[in-house]
């Protein structure tokens, strides 16, 4: 099987590998675009410092803006193990990406077992969210977008008067009135930082006197396991890049790879993805190296290489928003592609001047 | 690989060494000077002080809260990286590998992270291993949980807890068991606002006292080397006091350890009602032979509160600087990341002349231990000035001289004269630390011992002295020259092997399925997820 590809043409591996060294040293402005497990995060970072490379998650709109409420406001979260064992109000803040809606309807198929038992009722905030098969919710409405929903909402709670009336509202002050833990759902891919920044104030208002929190589900899994290593390695979360002295830094901004890509400031694209549809042919003039899962060149790309994918053709660990943690996970099929993180190793030995990856 | 280092005064007080003398290395291990062999390596300690390698058994290093302030704080790390040493946050060492940069060249060489979930210990390890040189150890999180508190509730055998807790620290493979506030993060999930340690646990009618006890008396049935590691209910109320002073006695001389005494040492007195109350808690301490205490010290600065004590994290929300927090309800803990800037004012400086009262009034340097509870009180950065106050009661007098004259009224600090000596320094922070964590290869100089050594060089500045080791080996190897790391490499996370009950195993697999609708296996992992070889190091249980 194939499984390198410089230019279109079969290669060894390691012919692949040197190709992305050279092209990697000869670039002015990586940019790095990851989709991958944590490991695969480490080798990319430690691979960035290398080469002094911008490093974002692939499409990662959605999870920057996850990240900035974070680094902007903070906020009060729980736990999904938590969240299923005490919530005994659900409010889905916004619409969930399918990854999660296993985890909704698992939740609206079991009751609170911790402090008072009773049932579990399920509330939606926004005209475009929709419950997930088989969960009955009662959906808050003001007729305009999920940010003016939940003001809406927040005023209301706070008994001050909103020029838009929020449909089903004394159902929800009822069920909140009753409530013991309230627990509201939001991922960054249908909430925007106004969305989360005033989500937050509400659960802030409601945690004077009673207890409510809130349950990130993220937009990418993979995303948001990346942010927490980046955090832990660089000091920051993605969206960061490195100096050519190694020196890290953070600009959502700045380092936001799509932007750097559109408006031509990177000269070299490394993108390391499980499915290679997700990519997009560069322009011509553009160095693309593709890390991968299939057995097909990439249309575009110089440097191609298969890799396999975490918990499948290998073991790896990843975010797991069943857990809210990371987690191990062991292969289904262990086969013979190496993961991101060996390929990325493999290509930082290749670097002139090579030392021991600091990470 | 033979070492010598080479005529530096030696201060071990494990084996009442102290004076001019050599110490020979052959690869890992101290050994005996060979009567005919010539050194492969000479290091010059001529004018250098010579100890064991540091061991600190409360810094939070790594893990879920930890990361989280990371996440919160990233102009933090923008201050420092560009201008390391130019700005007050330049002393916050964020990432793991500069963890392990800073710790290792103030000559530390074993780091205790006090607070790791079970629920995240994969997290927690990964973290540990990423950073470089120094060897790390966990203390596993338990009193809030669900499964703990009721077996408690229903009465359940002492040996089933024992099988529990030897379960949990088997597999999120810890060192040993730390409880913080007892049932307050339960209680506060059900909208309990404060909690003292005879409270109970709404739901499970379960006092903290309660969890405490049964907890202490499963360490120590388990042979786990470090009594139970408590962090008290009120922590930084004024009258915590009371609440420090019923644990102590609640250890009834079976051994105790209670975290960061300065915070639960406010006294009421004065007009502000906030006093010192340090005097007491160190009398009561030297009373209590059955007690060791860390003391998390504070120094002046911007700092970022990081604690699993989810109730005091949510109150202390409102102190945020700069004004953002996270609070989170974990699964059977929680934790909260409070900025907060320490500035010498009234309140500031008490907090400041507390921590330093507590060392220099407590007698025994085997009982207290050096914390700042780092990042709480301060960054471990800030270890060699704290040195210097201990040592140098001229280097008390000069930091006084611009502080709140009324707080320090409120305080015996300006009347102590003792000044910790070097021998003093190094019970403190290597002898004690290994005796107090079971850890009998190091915290001394003696033939066998694992050779993690500190090499200082004398010098009027104390802080000076402690900031930047001449040398440093770890496990016999060189390391920092100058204050410098000179080599990379990677240490290992210590943690006790406690064979599980297999009944219990099939007791958690069905408990975490039905309430959890998950098999035990997403909470556990190989050590081959943590991605480095040998990334563990055993350490052997008391029998």
């Amino acid at each position: 099987m194939a499984v390198a590809w410089v230019d279109g043409r079969n290669v060894p591996v390691a012919d692949a590998a040197d190709k992305a060294a050279e092209l990697l040293s000869a670039s002015f402005c990586p940019v790095f675009s990851l989709d991958t497990d944590v490991h695969g995060t480490r080798a990319a970072i430690a691979l960035a410092r290398r080469v002094g490379a911008a490093y974002d998650q692939l499409d990662g709109a959605a999870t920057a803006r996850e990240t900035a409420q974070v680094t902007d406001k903070g906020g009060l979260f729980i736990a999904p193990g938590e969240a299923r064992r005490r919530a005994d109000l659900i409010v889905l803040v916004g619409a969930l990406p399918a990854a999660h809606h296993d985890l909704i309807a698992e939740l609206a198929a079991t009751r609170p077992d911790l402090g008072r038992r009773g049932e579990r009722r399920f509330f939606l905030i926004g005209t475009e969210a929709k419950a997930p098969a088989g969960v009955k919710a009662v959906r808050l409405s003001c007729g305009e977008g999920l940010e003016a929903a939940l003001a809406a909402l927040r005023a209301l709670l706070a008994g001050r008067r909103t020029a838009l009336p929020l449909r089903n509202f004394e159902a929800f002050a009822g069920a909140l009135a009753e409530a013991r833990f309230a627990v509201f759902t939001f991922c960054g891919q249908s909430a925007g930082t106004l969305a989360l920044a005033m989500l937050q104030g509400l659960i802030a208002d409601i945690n004077r006197s009673r207890r409510a929190s809130a349950l990130h589900l993220p937009a990418s899994g993979n995303g948001w396991g990346s942010t927490l290593a980046s955090a832990w390695t660089t000091g920051f979360p993605l969206r960061a890049g490195f100096s050519g002295a190694g020196e890290a830094d953070f600009d959502p901004w700045r380092f936001d790879v799509a932007r750097m890509l559109a408006e031509g400031e990177a000269d070299l694209h490394l993108v390391v993805a499980g499915n290679p549809k997700r990519i997009a042919t560069p322009p011509a003039a553009m160095p693309l190296i593709v890390l991968a899962g299939g057995a097909r060149p990439v249309a575009g790309a110089a440097v191609a290489i298969a890799v396999g994918a975490p918990g499948v053709d290998h073991d790896a660990v990843v975010y797991s928003s069943r857990t809210g943690t990371l987690a191990a996970v062991r292969a289904e099929r262990p086969g013979v592609l190496p993961s991101a993180a060996a390929v990325l190793r493999m290509i930082a030995e290749r670097l002139p001047q090579s030392e021991a990856p600091p990470c | 690989m033979l070492t010598r280092i080479a005529g530096g005064d030696i201060v071990d007080p494990v084996n009442g060494r102290s004076g001019k003398g050599d110490l020979w290395i052959e690869d890992e291990t101290i050994v005996t000077a060979p009567a005919d062999r010539a050194p492969d390596l000479t290091l010059d300690a001529s004018g250098c002080v010579v100890m064991a390698g540091a061991i600190d058994i409360h810094s939070h290093i790594g893990g879920g809260n930890v990361n989280t302030a990371r996440l919160l704080l990233p102009e933090f790390h923008k201050a420092h990286a560009p201008r390391p040493g130019a700005t007050p946050l330049a002393r916050l060492g964020w990432t793991t590998h500069e963890t392990g940069r800073l710790y290792a060249q103030m000559g530390f060489t074993t780091v205790v992270e006090p607070a790791m979930s079970p629920a995240a210990a994969l997290h927690t390890h990964l973290e540990l291993a990423d950073i470089p040189i120094i060897d790390k150890a966990t203390l596993a999180i338990l009193g809030n949980d669900d499964f703990l508190l009721s077996m408690i509730r229903d009465e359940a055998s002492a040996g089933m807890v024992e099988d529990y807790v030897a379960w949990t620290v088997a597999s999120s493979r810890a060192l040993g068991v730390k409880v913080i506030n007892a049932g307050a993060a339960a209680s506060f999930k059900e909208n309990v606002r404060s909690f003292s340690f005879d409270d109970e646990v709404p739901f499970y009618g379960v006092s903290s006292r309660c969890i405490v006890k049964t907890l202490q008396a499963a360490v120590g049935a388990l042979g786990i080397p470090h009594p139970l590691h408590v962090h008290c209910n009120n922590l930084g109320i004024p009258g915590a006091p009371d609440t420090a002073a019923e644990t102590m006695a609640a250890a009834q001389g079976l051994p105790l350890h209670l975290a960061h005494l300065q915070f639960y040492s406010y006294g009421t007195e004065g007009r502000r009602g906030f006093s010192s109350a340090a005097a007491r808690m160190a009398e009561r301490v030297n009373a209590t032979p059955e007690i060791t205490v860390d003391v998390g010290q504070v120094m002046f600065g911007q700092t970022v509160t990081v604690s699993s004590d989810v109730l005091r994290q949510f109150s202390a929300r409102a102190q945020a600087r700069p004004k953002k927090s996270v609070i989170v309800d974990g699964v059977a803990d929680g934790g909260g990341v409070v900025p907060f800037d320490y500035r010498a004012d009234f309140f500031g400086s008490l907090q400041w002349a507390i921590g330093l009262e507590l060392f220099l009034l407590i007698d025994d340097p085997w009982r207290v231990f050096f914390t700042t509870d780092h990042p709480n009180g301060a960054p471990f950065t800030a270890y060699p000035e704290i040195f210097s106050l201990l040592m140098s009661r001229e280097a008390r007098a000069k930091v006084m001289e611009g502080l709140s004259k009324r707080a320090l009224a409120l305080s015996t600090l300006p009347g102590l004269t003792r000044e910790y000596t070097l021998e003093d320094i190094a019970v403190m922070t290597r002898a004690a630390p290994a005796k107090l964590l079971g850890l009998k290869d190091r915290g001394h100089l003696g033939v066998g011992a694992l050779a993690d050594v500190a090499v200082y060089r004398k010098g009027e500045d104390i802080a000076a002295m402690f900031r930047r080791a001449a040398f440093v080996l770890k496990n016999g190897a060189l390391v920092v020259e100058d204050g410098t790391v000179t080599d990379w490499r990677w240490g290992k996370a210590l943690r006790l092997k406690p064979e599980p009950d297999k009944a219990m195993v099939k007791r958690l697999e069905a408990w975490h399925q039905q309430r959890y609708g998950l098999p035990l296996d997403a909470l556990v992992f190989p050590d081959s997820a943590i991605g480095r070889e040998e990334p563990f190091g055993e350490v052997e249980c008391n029998r």
